[in-house]
């Protein structure tokens, strides 16, 4: 199959790296900032001009980046109840499924963020200070698509256990 | 054509497809039958990066785990123990008062059963306590302190009421304040019966000394300003909920790679990465149903709904009782956060109608919900205690069962006597 193609399989455990040192950088930055912040705005009286708007925004950019992690172990939060009882191949079937039916959503919502992102280009909009609004919405449609692509993987690796009979 | 892409979206959840993209799958129905652009999914996602109360669910998250980590749940049970050991039977009741601590900071996502359980449950049976007792105990504990600030079922239940208008409004900081007197409520029921249950145990687990009180302050020395700092400025109105979320934070982060030195660089990197991955969990789930509520509301569901309800219930006390029972059973399906954002979009404005004050219907949602967690058959802190501590699921089961029933007759009592919730409001 294709994902096991070992080109893609170092492709996607480079990205892994960055997406978790990218997790890990701007956490820190986000207990450095709101620290800050609060030291500064009690002792000198004033905060750091925007690093309130740039805290929220660390606020998608972390949440996205860890629902990317999330998905690289198959980790989103769901029901967890039916496997319990289903027995492999049923549990199998099932996994294809959901895989499939997660793979098309976050698909589908990639590329309306995409298009969204593109828009927001074209208009030249500003989110706050002189930052372009693109940029800051740019971990949309590059979440979605790595989190649809997490899906497809998955979807794959299910399909080769159903065939080979092993359990997920 | 409604009825069946809901009952394929049901379909798929129950299948255990990821909520979120169920979630955003009935958002994008509903925008496309609306004939909205489904652009619109990215605008209402993007929302997560304007609401400034957000800031406290990665930093929150992020200390309780480091917390967790750490060697504070084994100082807070010594520190616990030298203050009321002396009293007969008081393990149980340090064992509720430390776990519920310990939720109120980490959430209730089963990380009390694993941290705080590998330390009690050997602890109760050492003191003679029996084995269905301790494991009915720890099991119940893995949700207790969901009411108590700085929770984040709490702060989320604020975060989605806020955006919804409707009533009176809701202040997270309210939303602290009104559930301290429920949970304590339930703290006080569960202690009692723990004592009165146990009360063949004479033996003290220690006698009270000066000398392990002195020690154990000492060893918790660094730790014991934060609950002060954290509480005492979130409900004395110094704090902002992001601001003690930023402080818990930093100030964890030095105490326990600093000063106790007991996580290390390369264990601090997977705290952060695991602890980011249950926020995204959440914030993503959140981030879509922002979409999903507006569609909602365009779609007039939760009116259609309350005016469905006005016809066959006609007075708040039977809403109030069908409430807490269709609130059990969500509670044992889904996961509280999950069971936030989908539900309280469409409970809050009937609630309103039949004239539940938000707060207190917050407060009600939250109690059900904690029991829902460990409600037979299904409820989720069964599976993780019965993994946990090695015991057959139907063993969990009977040994939580007396627990269960005291902690519903404090929901009904939660529910049903709303001072309790806001009498400290004055609302």
């Amino acid at each position: 199959m294709p994902t096991d193609h070992p080109v893609l399989r170092r492709l996607l455990r480079g990205i892994a790296l960055v997406e978790d040192g990218l997790l890990i950088v701007l956490l820190a930055l986000m207990i450095a900032l709101a620290a800050a912040q609060i030291f500064m705005r009690n002792v000198l009286g004033s905060g750091v001009t925007g690093a309130d708007q740039l805290l929220k925004l660390l606020v998608l950019w972390l949440g996205m980046l860890g629902a990317i992690a999330a998905s690289r172990g198959d980790r989103h939060i769901n029901i967890d109840i039916l496997s319990r009882f289903l027995a492999t191949r049923a549990r199998l079937l099932c996994r294809l499924v959901v895989d499939l039916f997660a793979a098309l959503v976050c698909g589908l919502i990639a590329v309306h963020a995409a298009r969204f992102v593109h828009t927001e280009y074209e208009a030249g909009v500003t989110a706050f200070g002189r930052m372009p609004a693109w940029i800051t919405e740019l971990i949309l449609p590059v979440a979605f698509t790595l989190i649809a692509l997490r899906y497809v993987v998955m979807f794959f690796a299910d399909l080769r256990r159903l065939r080979g009979g092993t359990p997920p | 054509m409604i009825v069946a892409a809901a009952l394929l979206l049901i379909a798929f959840a129950i299948l255990g497809a990821p909520l979120f993209a169920v979630i955003a799958a009935g958002a994008m129905f509903s925008f496309y039958r609306a004939d909205v652009d489904l652009s619109v999914m990215a605008i209402e996602i993007y929302r997560l990066a304007e609401m400034p109360v957000l800031v406290a669910i990665p930093l929150f998250t992020f200390a309780g785990y480091l917390l967790g980590e750490s060697q504070a749940p084994r100082r807070l049970v010594r520190l616990t123990n030298a203050l009321i050991g002396w009293m007969p039977g008081s393990l149980a009741v340090v064992a509720l008062a430390t776990c519920a601590m310990f939720t109120a900071f980490t959430g209730a996502s089963g990380v009390t059963i694993i941290a705080m359980g590998a330390l009690l449950y050997p602890a109760l049976a050492q003191a003679g306590y029996r084995e269905n007792f301790n494991l009915g105990l720890i099991t119940t504990s893995g949700s207790l302190g969901l009411l108590f600030a700085p929770s984040l079922p709490l702060i989320l239940y604020g975060v989605i009421a806020q955006q919804l208008e409707v009533g009176r409004g809701v202040g997270i900081d309210e939303l602290f304040l009104a559930g301290l007197l429920p949970g304590i409520l339930m703290l006080a029921l569960l202690g009692g019966y723990s004592l009165w249950t146990n009360r063949a145990i004479h033996q003290p687990i220690q006698d009270f000394s000066w000398r392990e009180a002195g020690a154990a302050v000492r060893q918790a020395i660094w730790e014991l300003p934060l609950p002060v700092i954290v509480l005492g400025g979130i409900y004395g109105g110094y704090l902002a909920v992001s601001e003690a979320a930023a402080i818990t934070a930093i100030y964890v982060l030095v105490v326990e790679t600093l000063v106790y030195r007991e996580v290390g660089f390369r264990r601090l990197l997977h705290v952060m990465h695991e602890s980011m991955v249950l926020v995204g969990g959440i914030l993503i789930i959140v981030g879509v149903s922002l979409a999903s509520t507006n569609a909602l509301i365009d779609a007039q569901i939760p009116m259609r709904l309350f005016e469905l309800m006005q016809e066959r219930v006609s007075d708040p006390l039977t809403f109030l009782i069908l409430l807490n029972l269709f609130l059990l059973g969500l509670g044992m399906m889904l996961d509280i956060f999950s069971a936030l954002v989908i539900m309280v979009p469409l409970i809050l404005p009937i609630a309103v109608g039949f004239g539940v004050d938000p707060v207190h219907l917050g407060i009600i949602f939250l109690a059900n919900m904690q029991v829902g967690y460990f409600t037979p058959p299904v409820g989720m802190n069964l599976f993780i205690a019965s993994y946990r501590f090695k015991k057959p699921v139907a063993q969990v089961f009977r040994a939580t069962l007396p627990f269960f029933f005291i902690l519903l007759a404090a929901v009904l009592i939660i529910t049903y006597w709303p001072w309790l919730s806001l009498g400290l409001l004055g609302r």
